[in-house]
């Protein structure tokens, strides 16, 4: 559905987005994940035709241009930066959006409940936008870019600044359009949301794209292995044939099969008075893959 | 084209919902159009000339002129000490100081080689010493008139005059021959101006009595010739298109601001992810902006012309003239909107240029009043056209031909504006 190649945007001497492909299939919920400022907004610019690319090329579904009319009717970008109008209502804000694309009359209409619904703002649908809460404000930008009900969505830092009861409606609104088969490109800079929305996920840092695959594929190829901490009941005496290393009562083990070795303990008879499980997650594989914190 | 009246029904909902906004677009020329026409017309009817009459004489008929003198519709009268009365004059508070000077009563204040009426007014108000003199000549002859109504005592104070041998001391022998034959003239005059008691018993027509009211030595006849076309009937028909030239000025401000709030808000990216054009976004701004201008212009004269009897002159000139001002201020919108990149810097910048443009273009001090090097400068101005444009309509009796002057500057201004701006405004999105 989309295909981004060899993309390369520089402002100055920064160089904004160096060389990066990826290809994005129908219906997939693709996430950028990195930290700020590491090229995530610019890669979507480039891919909705805002920004002139200075090398590669983008297409989506098949075709090279778009700012093409006909391919912008088939996008739906959802900015980082609040794009409303606080004078107008909820109701007048998606209105307007959706006659820009064409819609009116009942079509327009029926778009713009069902947009409310979505934003989960059918309530509050006549109170003027600049008396909205955050959270509010962002569930109304995202319902601005499904308002033309277009099949590839791009949305930018969705959940920004709002409250986790916010946070998990823009959730369940993202679920909703990926069962109805939406194609979905959604940047973060949270791992845990990008763990939980997306099929594919590409790790950006400084412009380039480290990698890319699903969490597992991921997490197996750069996450390390699993971590075992354990404290003891009491300190084993004899410490032959324990995994890992022993400092006191306190066992440390890496392991690509953490419920073996916990089994191979526990066999032993030990018991435990604290025991911590750490998986390989995208924290990780972040910090293998650049050497720093996503939060960093 | 439909995608077009989307943006502007946009903005001018946005624009028409903004209280401040309104205040700048409406509320305020109005305000400036009632203020300085309630000034300029002097509120309760014309201003009057404020002088002190002081009365030395202190006879019946020095009283009687002091009183004539004071009824004059033209000025405001105060009776001061000599003192007080110089000193206000000195400092501006009065224009003039009369002063009846001993002798007037005996005299009638006529052939003696003294004047008996003296004065005190800044020599360089020329204007106002001539005006005064006129006034008090009219006065004069007034109360002469009154005087002199009863042919009886016409003849006896002519004779009281000619037997006063004081009157003439010291006066060369040629004044003393002249003034007495003036006087044994005069005395004649009453056979034959002023009718007898008995005549005007006599008479059923009324015409003797009418006569008697007393003879007209230089009669003037005041014909009504009411001026039509030229010149404004009221101040009103000056501040309400200087008014309308400043809800331009609000309006083309605002729209500026605007147009970079949408970038710094976002909504001018969410604009051009849609299936819409540059200049469909450029054209509904434009647009709006027009429509707004146009509109504030119409109320504000519908409202002078309800209320203040402001003329609407030819409505299809005068319609000409306020959309050629609405276009031109969308140009200016538009490029003003390219000073800066922050709502603040614009704001600032396009209310300090378009203030320098209404305050060289007359949309303060009307150009009538200003120096000559400043109107040449005024030409620089689009208030200047705008207001001529619209004064053409209203009150100046512009022709269609008259009009195209304003009309091609306007749009020129307009054309060049635009076009600036919408150029700066592309290359900054490439």
């Amino acid at each position: 559905m989309i295909t981004v190649e060899n993309l390369k945007k520089t402002f100055g001497h920064i160089c904004a987005v160096d060389n990066i492909s990826f290809t994005i299939k129908k219906g997939e919920v693709f996430g950028l994940l990195g930290p700020n400022g590491a090229g995530k907004t610019t890669t979507i610019n480039m891919i909705v035709g805002i920004l002139k690319p200075d090398g590669g090329s983008v297409e989506i579904d098949g075709n090279p241009d778009p700012t093409k009319s006909s391919v912008r009717q088939k996008i739906g970008n959802a900015p980082q930066a609040l794009a409303l109008y606080g004078e107008l209502t909820a109701r007048e804000n998606l209105e307007f959006f959706g006659k820009l694309y064409g819609l009116s009359g009942a079509k327009l209409k029926e778009r713009v409940d069902w947009a409310l619904e979505f934003g989960r703002l059918t309530e509050r649908q006549k109170d003027k936008v600049a008396t909205y809460s955050g959270g509010m404000k962002r569930r109304l930008n995202m319902a601005g870019a499904v308002i033309h009900d277009p099949p590839v969505i791009l949305f930018d830092e969705p959940t920004v600044g709002v409250d986790p009861q916010s946070r998990n409606m823009i959730f369940d609104s993202i679920e909703d359009l990926k069962k109805q088969g939406r194609t979905i490109v959604y940047t973060t800079h949270y791992m845990e949301e990008a763990e939980r929305l997306c099929d594919r996920i590409a790790i950006i840092d400084n412009g380039k794209i480290l990698d890319n695959g699903s969490v597992r594929e991921l997490t197996k190829r750069h996450g390390g292995p699993a971590i075992i901490e354990a404290e003891f009941e009491s300190i084993p005496e004899d410490f032959s044939g324990l995994p890992g290393k022993v400092d006191d009562n306190w066992v440390r083990i890496e392991t690509n099969r953490p419920m073996e070795d916990l089994a191979r303990l526990t066999k032993n008879g030990h018991t435990f008075r604290q025991l911590k499980i750490n998986q390989p997650n995208l924290e990780m594989v972040f910090l293998n893959l650049t050497g720093r914190s996503l939060r960093d | 084209m439909g995608k077009v009246f989307t943006l502007a029904g946009k903005d001018l909902r946005v624009l028409f919902r903004d209280k401040g906004t309104m205040f700048w677009v409406l509320g305020f020329p109005l305000l400036i159009a009632l203020f300085f026409g309630f000034i300029f017309s002097g509120g309760s009817g014309p201003s009057k000339m404020k002088i002190a009459i002081i009365d030395k004489d202190e006879s019946a008929y020095s009283q009687a002129y002091a009183k004539e003198l004071g009824d004059l519709s033209a000025l405001e009268s105060y009776q001061l000490p000599a003192d007080s009365a110089l000193d206000r004059v000195r400092r501006g508070k009065l224009s003039a100081v009369i002063t009846i000077r001993e002798g007037f009563g005996r005299t009638h204040g006529m052939f003696t080689d003294s004047a008996m009426i003296e004065v005190g007014v800044d020599p360089s108000k020329t204007m106002t010493a001539g005006y005064l003199q006129g006034l008090l000549t009219q006065t004069h002859f007034k109360l002469l008139q009154k005087q002199y109504a009863d042919p009886d005592k016409w003849r006896a104070d002519m004779d009281t005059l000619m037997a006063d041998s004081g009157l003439w001391a010291g006066a060369p022998a040629n004044v003393q021959t002249l003034g007495k034959s003036i006087i044994t003239d005069l005395r004649e005059l009453s056979y034959e101006y002023l009718p007898e008691a008995e005549s005007i018993a006599n008479d059923s027509t009324g015409a003797a009595a009418k006569q008697n009211d007393g003879f007209n030595l230089f009669p003037i006849k005041m014909t009504a010739v009411t001026n039509d076309e030229t010149g404004p009937r009221s101040s009103f028909e000056i501040t309400f298109p200087s008014s309308i030239l400043w809800a331009l000025i609000g309006i083309a401000s605002s729209f500026a601001v605007s147009i970079v709030k949408e970038r710094t808000a976002g909504t001018f990216l969410r604009l051009r992810l849609a299936p819409i054009s540059r200049m469909h976004i450029l054209a509904g701004k434009g647009l709006a902006c027009f429509i707004s201008c146009f509109t504030v212009s119409v109320l504000l004269m519908l409202f002078g012309a309800f209320v203040f009897k402001v003329r609407i002159g030819d409505p299809v000139l005068l319609a000409i003239a306020m959309a050629c001002t609405a276009f031109c201020f969308v140009g200016i919108a538009m490029l003003v909107s390219t000073i800066g990149k922050t709502e603040e810097s614009v704001g600032g910048a396009a209310w300090g240029i378009l203030l320098v443009c209404a305050m060289t273009g007359g949309g303060m001090l009307p150009l009538m009043f200003m120096p000559g090097w400043l109107v040449a400068i005024s030409n620089f101005s689009p208030v200047k056209w705008g207001i001529l444009a619209i004064e053409g309509a209203v009150w100046r009796g512009f022709t269609y031909t008259d009009m195209l002057i304003p009309v091609g500057m306007l749009i020129g201004i307009g054309i060049l504006t635009f076009s600036l701006g919408v150029s700066i405004l592309s290359k900054r999105d490439a």
